[in-house]
């Protein structure tokens, strides 16, 4: 190494440093900065003034759209793994391994497309008059009023996570070692306890990321919350909208876009930690 | 877990049948006759995408969607395989928090994102520009393609790129010789991948574009908006766009780790 | 780049198949020198094709909209971007006073505007006026009142805003995510008639947010303007407080069994004006499409426009769609001594303008409608 430049290196460390630091760093250090400012005539003016913080603190509205959203962020994030697992079960321990890459391949696919038309078509398909109450309808049961509701919007959370939740999962329990697995059933395990004591713990990394990303992703979503929940109630994310909105009040915005980020990252690093933790 | 096979193909059927179902709805709708759509289905007709791209502004925002996109993409890639290299190759002091500032902006909500990003870029006179929606999605787009060049250096041997050093290259000339044509695949894969990123990104694009709109903040404008069915037709050409530019990112990285 | 803009064949070809109306301009525009952008900041449809395009072909211009959604929206909008940003401000006219306050407009020329051909109750709106200064010009209104399902509620049951108390519409009376046409609705079914809905006093407004309140369990969602649409269109809601036939009178061209009442309590009035945006460098052309609008071609294009009916302020607007759409006009009572006409509700007392809240604050009612949402 000693024949490296010394410049070599930081050619390539400093892109990084400087991109996002102008471009990620600064926009939220600056948001941070803003949540102290002040709102006259429309007009933001720099300042150092807690009344954003005591005004968005003390209203009740901001705390029943947070424990709304923290309760829905988790619910998703349970919901996603529990449904995710059986597949991600089969997908790891059930079918070839071609199979797998070509089922991780379709899920990738769905995960970077328009997540915004995905969810306009949900609208469709659950209306009262929509394909999926016709469906019922033949059952002779329905309509049911699916959107505009907690179901409407845990339908879109779950368009949004599902892809990633299987993903991770599945490949965390394929990279069980199987002698671990048949070691277990040679002791006479029985399936039940096999899964509880020995392939849920051998994968505890991508389950809990991959909740850990459901939750991430479902507590800042906007759209579902709106176009399939009805904002009934508001989460955080449909307050910040709203609060801009309204008479330039953005330094209340970037209150509650702090709370969300402190939110946020409480949650990443206990799950990330909890992931990692030596096995007791 | 004895449970028949059976069950856990249909299960996996019931899963994808979940994850694509908008998808296919949205593609089905699109050829409809209906002005709102309901059951049953009206007749087969291509007069939204007639509508659609009838208009100058649909073209203007695929042409701004196109040159974000090819721009982000660029710039994502690039910044991702110098960070990815870094990661690769050097060790220095406070290097977590040089890798956790590389993956964080994917965990920031995207409201957020657009809310600091628009307060930001108005700073510096950047607002209301495309130049600021390639900024930002440049920033959001560089975790993915970081990840992707990374997982490719991790296939590479790493002595060869010191043989090179050592049978008298430059690091600069072997960057050119063995690193980059190795993870040419990486690159290119990371470049689509990035592209659809950037091309299906609306919230923050919706901030900071002010009278610029990309396909999908017309989109989301159409759905605050009258509800068009014009909304399945571009949507339907939005998802043909980035489903191509997914599945060759793809279909690139498995095409050399397969080998 | 096959989407590019510069390739007119491609996109002739398209507008060609398409066959519509719009060809035309289209084609125009390809030979044409390269348009002059127009930013216009507005309600959804005010720069779509039917509106614009004719505008557009004979001056070679292109309208590049902003859609808001609320007054305090707009007015964000506007402080966030340099001056000049916006040529045309279509604002609601009740907050044409704080543009103007915030220096956000220019002083237009009275002399360009046919104010005679103005009804006399439309002339001197409040706040576009100071002290023989004007700054907006009125361009078309509407009623607010009770929207609601026909196969649900009949005419009568509609005809009070006591309507959205009814068990039939049980968590299915949606609002327009926008405080002010919703609580003076309410304000209205209070009896805050005199001077209107919008002056009253605190213990006034409290009973407001009481009334509001006690209406929750009856909701279904809050919407924007596509949402007020499509869940009003596929009954996933079946009365709406806060919206009128700027809503239903779409739909029912589509054929849903919709309609709005002006209720016992009263209706609200909405009002649209256009304003010039502080240092527009287009105010020629800014200005010539005011008059556009305000003639009566442009009338009758705004009586019908595609995203949402207005009715026209103009004696030769009324006269106009008499003649282009008699059904239209017979639908919105632009008949003089019609039954239903607007002018007569006005002064029968049975219409309010939409106003801002004269003794508290607007940030009051906001605040009050984000915590009656997560109630």
């Amino acid at each position: 190494m000693a024949r490296i430049p010394s410049i070599y290196p930081h050619v390539w460390r400093a892109p990084l440093l400087i991109w996002q630091g102008l471009f990620f760093v600064g926009p939220l250090i600056l948001m941070v900065a803003m949540s102290f400012w002040l709102v006259r005539n429309y007009r933001m003016e720099p300042d150092f003034v807690l009344a954003n913080w005591e005004r968005m603190l003390t209203r009740d509205y901001f705390w029943s759209a947070y424990q709304v959203t923290f309760l829905r962020a988790s619910l998703a994030a349970a919901l996603a793994s529990l449904f995710a697992f059986p597949a991600s079960y089969a997908l790891a321990f059930k079918v070839s391994a071609t199979a797998r890459r070509w089922a991780i391949f379709f899920l990738i696919v769905p995960f970077f497309t328009s997540y915004l038309v995905r969810v306009y078509a949900w609208q469709v398909l659950l209306a009262e008059s929509g394909p999926v109450n016709a469906v019922i309808g033949f059952a002779g049961m329905g309509p049911f009023t699916m959107l505009n509701s907690g179901f409407g919007a845990m339908v879109g959370y779950l368009t949004l996570v599902m892809p990633l939740v299987v993903i991770l999962q599945t490949f965390s329990l394929a990279a069980i070692d199987r002698n671990l697995i048949e070691a277990a059933w040679n002791l006479g395990a029985s399936p039940r306890r096999t899964l509880v004591r020995v392939i849920v713990p051998a994968a505890r990394v991508g389950l809990i990321l991959g909740a850990v990303f459901a939750f991430i992703l479902s507590f800042g979503d906007f759209v579902s919350p709106f176009y399939l929940g009805g904002s009934k109630p508001p989460t955080l994310s449909i307050l910040i909208i709203d609060t801009t909105k309204s008479g330039q009040q953005w330094p209340r915005a970037a209150v509650v876009a702090v709370m969300m980020i402190l939110t946020l990252f409480t949650v990443a690093f206990a799950a990330v930690g909890a992931a990692y933790r030596r096995k007791a | 877990m004895r449970l028949p096979i059976l069950f856990f193909r249909l299960y996996l059927l019931a899963l994808f049948a979940f994850v694509f179902a908008p998808i296919v709805t949205s593609t089905v709708f699109s050829f409809n006759s209906d002005r709102f759509p309901t059951m049953p289905l009206g007749h087969f007709t291509t007069q939204w995408y007639q509508t659609a791209f009838a208009r100058p502004e649909v073209w203007e925002a695929f042409r701004n969607s196109m040159t974000v996109a090819l721009s982000a993409a660029t710039l994502s890639t690039a910044l991702g395989f110098a960070t990815a290299y870094t990661d690769f190759r050097f060790g220095f002091r406070f290097k977590s928090a040089y890798l956790a500032l590389a993956l964080l902006p994917p965990t920031i909500p995207l409201v957020i994102m657009g809310l600091a990003m628009l307060a930001w870029l108005g700073q510096l006179g950047l607002s209301g520009s495309i130049t600021g929606i390639i900024i930002a999605h440049t920033v959001m787009a560089a975790p993915f393609a970081m990840a992707i060049c990374r997982m490719r250096l991790q296939q590479m041997d790493a002595s060869l790129e010191a043989a090179a050093w050592n049978l008298g290259a430059s690091p600069w000339r072997a960057m050119r010789v063995v690193v980059v044509p190795f993870c040419l695949p990486a690159i290119i894969s990371a470049f689509c991948l990035t592209a659809a990123v950037s091309f299906d990104e609306f919230i923050v694009a919706w901030f900071v574009s002010g009278l610029n709109r990309t396909v999908p903040v017309m989109i989301l404008e159409i759905l605050q908006g009258n509800v068009d069915p014009q909304i399945n037709a571009i949507g339907t050409v939005v998802f043909i766009t980035s489903i191509t530019l997914v599945v060759a990112a793809q279909l690139l990285l498995l095409g050399r780790t397969a080998r | 780049m096959s989407m590019s803009h510069s390739q007119p064949t491609r996109r002739n070809l398209l507008a060609t198949a398409a066959g519509a109306a719009l060809t035309v301009p289209m084609i125009n525009r390809a030979w044409a020198q390269e348009p002059t952008d127009i930013n216009i900041l507005a309600w959804y449809g005010h720069a779509e094709p039917d509106i614009v395009a004719e505008f557009e072909a004979q001056n070679n211009v292109r309208f590049v909209p902003k859609y808001y959604a609320g007054g305090d929206n707009m007015l964000a909008l506007i402080a966030q971007s340099p001056p000049g940003t916006y040529d045309i401000i279509l604002s609601d006219a009740e907050f044409v006073q704080q543009l103007n306050a915030a220096g956000y407009v220019e002083e237009l020329d009275a002399s360009l505007f046919p104010f005679d051909d103005f009804w006399p109750e439309y002339q001197n709106f409040p706040g576009h006026w100071t002290g023989g200064r004007l700054w907006s010009v009125m361009v078309r209104f509407g009623l607010l009142g009770v929207s609601y399902n026909t196969d649900t509620l009949s005419r009568e049951e509609a005809s009070s805003y006591n309507a959205y108390w009814n068990p039939k519409v049980a968590g299915k009376v949606g609002h327009f995510d926008w405080h002010l046409p919703s609580l003076g609705q309410i304000s209205l079914l209070n009896g805050n008639r005199d001077p209107s809905p919008f002056d009253i006093d605190e213990n006034a407004w409290k009973a407001v947010q009481e009334r509001t309140l006690s209406l929750k369990p009856q909701v279904g969602g809050y919407f924007d303007y596509g949402g007020t649409f499509s869940s009003l269109k596929n009954g996933e809601m079946l009365a709406m407080c806060g919206i009128g036939d700027w809503i239903t009178g779409v739909l029912q061209k589509d054929g849903a069994p919709v309609a709005s009442v002006i209720p016992e309590e009263g209706g609200i009035q909405w009002t649209e004006s256009y304003s010039i945006g502080k240092g527009s460098a287009r105010q020629e052309v800014a200005n010539k499409f005011i008059q556009y609008m305000l003639s009566p071609g442009g009338q009758v294009r705004s009586i019908q426009m595609a995203a949402y009916p207005g009715p026209s302020p103009t004696k030769s607007g009324w006269k106009a769609i008499q003649d282009a759409n008699p059904a239209e006009a017979e639908r919105s009572g632009l008949i003089e001594g019609h039954d239903q006409s607007p002018r007569k509700l006005l002064a029968e007392k049975r219409l309010f303008l939409r106003d801002i809240p004269r003794q508290q604050t607007l940030e009051d009612w906001n605040d009050f409608w984000s915590e009656y949402k997560t109630a």
